[in-house]
C-alpha cells in the first residue's frame, strides 16, 4: 500500500467515523406546545385530542430517525382566559408552535395570543366561522362547520327528508351547524322548524312533546354534545315521536355511545370518519392505531384522530421549514400552506385563511354493535336502515 | 294544546322535586349556621358518581348504592364541617372562599378518579316510560319525585317535631340563647351538616338515574340550589319545596310557550321578581313571624 492509498483508506475512515456524527450534530429536538382543556366542561374532549397529539408525537419520534418532537402541554381549564394565560407561558418556554384548543370560544382568544406571539396555531376543536375571517397567517384548522353540515345534508337528502325539527344547543359551533341546514334545507324546499337549546337543560321533554305534537316532521336533526344527546334521546323514548330517524351529528356514532347507552342508540346517525369495529387500511391508520392502542389501552376514537392528524401536519412542517432553513422566520406557516395530504380524515390543504376547504365528514349509524358508515357512496361499508329509531 | 300544557306542567313538576332534593341541604346549613355551603354541588356529586361505580363495577340498581353513597358524602360533609367550624373571624366570608376551594378540590378528585367521560346510569328499568294519562315521564323520574316529597315531608316533620330538630331551629334562631338552653351548637351544627349529606346522597343517585353526570356539573348544581334556597328564605324547608316547584314550572312552561334557549333567562327572572316583591324570599323570616 503506497502513500497514497493509505491516505484516501484514512480519508475514508475519517468520513465514515464523521458521518454518524453529522446526523448527531443535524438532529434537533422541536419543542412544541400543547394548548388543551383537561379540566373543566370540555375535559373530555380537550382529553381525547390531547391523546391524538401525544400518539402523533410517539409515531413521529419512532418513525422519524433523525428529529425529535417534545410536547409541553397546559391545561386551558375550558376558559378562554386561562387559554390566553397558556399560550403565553408556552411562548415564554420556547415552543416554535402550539397543538390543540377545543372550543371556539377558547381557541379564538388563544390563537390570538399565539398570532401576538408569532406562533402557529393548528386545531380540530372549532368550528366558528369566524375564527377564519380574521386574516391571520398563523392559524390553521383541518375541520369546519361546511365539512359537517355537508354530511348531515347528504344524509337527509338520501332519506328524502321533507319536514325536519333540528334541536340544537345555543353555543357557536353547534348553533352555526343548524343554522347551516336549516338553511341548505330551506332552499331544497324542505320545512324545518328550529328549536334551541340551553347548555343548563337537563329536561327535553318539553322540546320533543312540542316536535310530536305540533311539528310532525319525518326526522329529528340534533345538534350538541354527548349529554344532550342523551337527554334528546331518553326524551324521545318517553314520548315516542312519530318519525322515521334521529340525526346527530359529532360525538354520537361512536363505539363509547354504544357501550354506554347501547339502548338508546340502536338506528341513531351520527358524523363517523370509521365503521366501528374500526378498519384502518392504511399504513398510516395502522401506525396510528397500533400506537393509540399501546399508549391508552383502548380503541381509537374520532378526537384522537383529530389531534394526531393535525399534530402529524404540524411536525411534517416543522421539519421540512428547518431542512430549509426557515423554522424562526414564519418557516412553519408557510410550509403548513404547501400542505396537501391524504390523512385520516381524508385530503387536507390549507386556503389562505387557514381553513381546509376539502373537509368533508361522513355519517354513521349505530346497527346492533356496530357503527356502520352509510354516507357518503364511496366510503360506505353498509346501507342505512331506514326508518328506524331506538324505540 | 291542551295535552302540551299538560305534559309542560309534569315536566315542570319533576324537575321541580329533582331541585328540591339538591337544594335542600344546602338550605338547611345556610339555615342553621348562615354559611353558604360552595361545595354542595360536588357532595351531590360524588354520591352520583359512587351509584355510577356501584352499577358499573358491581351491576348494582343507582338505588341500591344510596346507604354508600350516604356513609362517603357524610363523611366528606363531617370532614367539610370540621374545617369550617375552624374559621375564628367572620365565619360567612371565610367559609364561602374554603368551601369554594373544598368544592373545586373535589371536582379535580372526581375528574382524576373518573375521567371526563358523561357518565348516566344503564338501567332500562329506571329509562322505562311511565305514562299516567297525558303525563309521560320516566319511571326513576317519579321514583326520585316520591323520595323528594318523602325526604322533603320527613325533614319538616324532623325540624318542627323532635327535640334535634327543634335544637337546629333553635340555634339557628340564636345561638347563644340555644347555648343558654344547655344545647352545644357545635354538634348542632355537625348534624345539620351530616344530614345535609345524607339529603346529598339522595339528590346524587337522583341525578345519576334521571340525567347525565360529568366532573364539571357541581358548580352548576350548586348554583341552582343556591337560587331555590334564596327563592324559598332563608332555612324554609317548604319555601324550598314551593320555590324549587316555581322555578321548574318556570323553566318547563317558557320551553313550551317560547323556546327551552330561554328557560335559564325565565328562571332568573322570577328569581328576581320574587326579590324585588319579597326581598326575604318566599318564606322568608316575615312570613314565618306572620304565621
Amino acid at each position: 500500500m503506497n502513500s497514497q492509498t493509505a491516505f484516501r483508506i484514512s480519508l475514508l475512515a475519517l468520513v465514515g467515523w464523521m458521518l454518524p456524527s453529522a446526523d448527531v450534530a443535524l438532529a434537533e429536538e422541536f419543542v412544541v406546545g400543547v394548548e388543551v382543556p383537561l379540566s373543566g366542561s370540555l375535559a373530555r374532549v380537550g382529553t381525547g385530542m390531547s391523546e391524538g397529539i401525544s400518539v402523533a408525537a410517539e409515531v413521529f419520534n419512532r418513525k422519524n430517525g433523525k428529529h425529535k418532537i417534545k410536547l409541553i402541554t397546559v391545561d386551558d381549564e375550558s376558559s378562554p382566559a386561562k387559554a390566553v394565560a397558556a399560550v403565553e407561558k408556552l411562548a415564554s418556554q420556547g415552543v416554535i408552535a402550539i397543538d390543540g384548543g377545543y372550543g371556539s370560544s377558547n381557541i379564538g382568544p388563544a390563537s390570538d395570543a399565539a398570532n401576538k406571539a408569532g406562533l402557529v396555531y393548528i386545531t380540530s376543536g372549532g368550528v366558528d366561522e369566524a375564527l377564519t375571517q380574521r386574516g391571520y397567517k398563523t392559524f390553521f384548522r383541518i375541520n369546519n362547520t361546511a365539512g359537517y353540515s355537508k354530511a348531515m345534508l347528504g344524509l337527509l337528502s338520501d332519506m328524502g327528508a321533507k319536514n325536519v325539527s333540528i334541536v340544537y344547543l345555543t353555543k357557536e359551533a353547534t348553533a352555526d351547524l343548524a343554522k347551516d341546514v336549516e338553511k341548505a334545507l330551506t332552499a331544497k324546499g324542505v320545512k324545518v322548524t328550529m328549536h334551541p337549546f340551553d347548555p343548563a337543560i337537563t329536561d327535553f321533554k318539553p322540546v320533543i312533546n312540542k316536535i310530536k305534537l305540533q311539528d310532525k316532521p319525518d326526522v329529528i336533526a340534533m345538534s350538541g354534545y354527548e349529554n344532550d344527546y342523551v337527554g334528546i334521546l331518553r326524551a324521545a323514548k318517553v314520548l315516542k315521536p312519530d318519525v322515521k330517524a334521529m340525526v346527530g351529528v359529532w360525538s354520537l356514532a361512536t363505539s363509547k355511545m354504544q357501550d354506554d347507552f347501547p339502548d338508546l342508540m340502536s338506528n341513531v346517525y351520527g358524523t363517523a370518519l370509521l365503521p366501528f369495529p374500526a378498519e384502518f387500511n392504511s399504513p398510516d391508520g395502522r401506525d396510528f392505531s397500533e400506537a393509540y392502542k399501546k399508549l391508552y389501552g383502548k380503541e381509537p376514537d374520532y378526537l384522537g384522530q383529530f389531534g394526531y392528524v393535525q399534530s402529524q401536519l404540524l411536525f411534517d412542517a416543522i421539519v421540512r421549514a428547518y431542512d430549509a432553513g426557515t423554522l424562526k422566520s414564519g418557516g412553519i406557516a408557510a410550509e403548513l400552506r404547501k400542505s396537501n395530504k391524504d390523512t385520516l380524515i381524508g385530503r387536507v390543504q390549507f386556503d389562505d385563511k387557514g381553513d381546509n376547504p376539502h373537509f368533508s365528514h361522513r355519517m354513521g349509524q349505530h346497527q346492533g354493535k356496530q357503527v356502520v358508515v352509510v354516507w357518503p357512496k364511496e366510503y360506505a361499508n353498509g346501507k342505512m336502515s331506514f326508518p328506524g329509531v331506538p324505540w | 294544546m291542551t295535552e302540551l300544557v299538560l305534559q309542560a306542567l309534569w315536566s315542570g313538576v319533576l324537575t321541580g322535586s329533582s331541585y328540591a332534593l339538591i337544594a335542600l341541604g344546602l338550605a338547611l346549613i345556610f339555615g342553621t349556621m348562615n354559611v353558604i355551603n360552595l361545595a354542595h354541588g360536588e357532595l351531590v356529586l360524588l354520591a352520583a358518581y359512587i351509584a355510577y361505580t356501584c352499577e358499573s363495577a358491581f351491576g348494582a340498581s343507582p338505588l341500591l348504592a344510596i346507604p354508600a353513597a350516604i356513609v362517603i358524602v357524610c363523611a366528606a360533609t363531617a370532614i367539610t364541617y370540621l374545617l369550617v367550624s375552624r374559621i375564628r373571624t367572620n365565619r360567612e366570608l371565610n367559609s364561602l372562599l374554603l368551601t369554594y376551594g373544598i368544592g373545586v378540590m373535589l371536582t379535580n378528585g372526581m375528574l382524576l378518579l373518573w375521567k371526563a367521560d358523561i357518565r348516566s346510569t344503564k338501567s332500562t328499568w329506571l329509562q322505562d316510560a311511565v305514562v299516567l294519562g297525558p303525563f309521560y315521564s320516566m319511571r326513576s323520574e317519579v321514583l326520585f319525585f316520591v323520595i323528594s316529597l318523602a325526604l322533603i315531608a320527613g325533614l319538616w316533620w324532623w325540624l318542627t317535631r323532635t327535640w334535634a330538630g327543634r335544637a337546629v331551629r333553635a340555634v339557628a334562631s340564636n345561638r347563644d340563647a340555644a347555648k343558654v338552653m344547655g344545647i352545644d351548637p357545635h354538634r348542632v351544627e355537625l348534624v345539620s351538616f351530616l344530614i345535609a349529606g345524607l339529603l346529598a346522597a339522595f339528590a346524587g343517585a337522583a341525578i345519576y338515574s334521571v340525567g347525565v353526570i360529568q366532573p364539571a356539573l357541581g358548580i352548576s348544581l350548586t348554583i341552582k340550589a343556591f337560587i331555590i334556597t334564596v327563592l324559598a328564605g332563608m332555612g324554609s324547608v317548604p319555601g324550598v319545596l314551593v320555590g324549587a316547584l316555581l322555578l321548574g314550572l318556570t323553566e318547563s312552561l317558557t320551553t313550551t310557550f317560547f323556546s327551552s334557549a330561554l328557560q335559564e333567562l325565565a328562571g332568573m327572572l322570577l328569581f328576581l321578581l320574587v326579590l324585588f316583591v319579597l326581598p326575604n324570599g318566599l318564606f322568608g323570616t316575615r312570613w314565618r313571624r306572620a304565621h
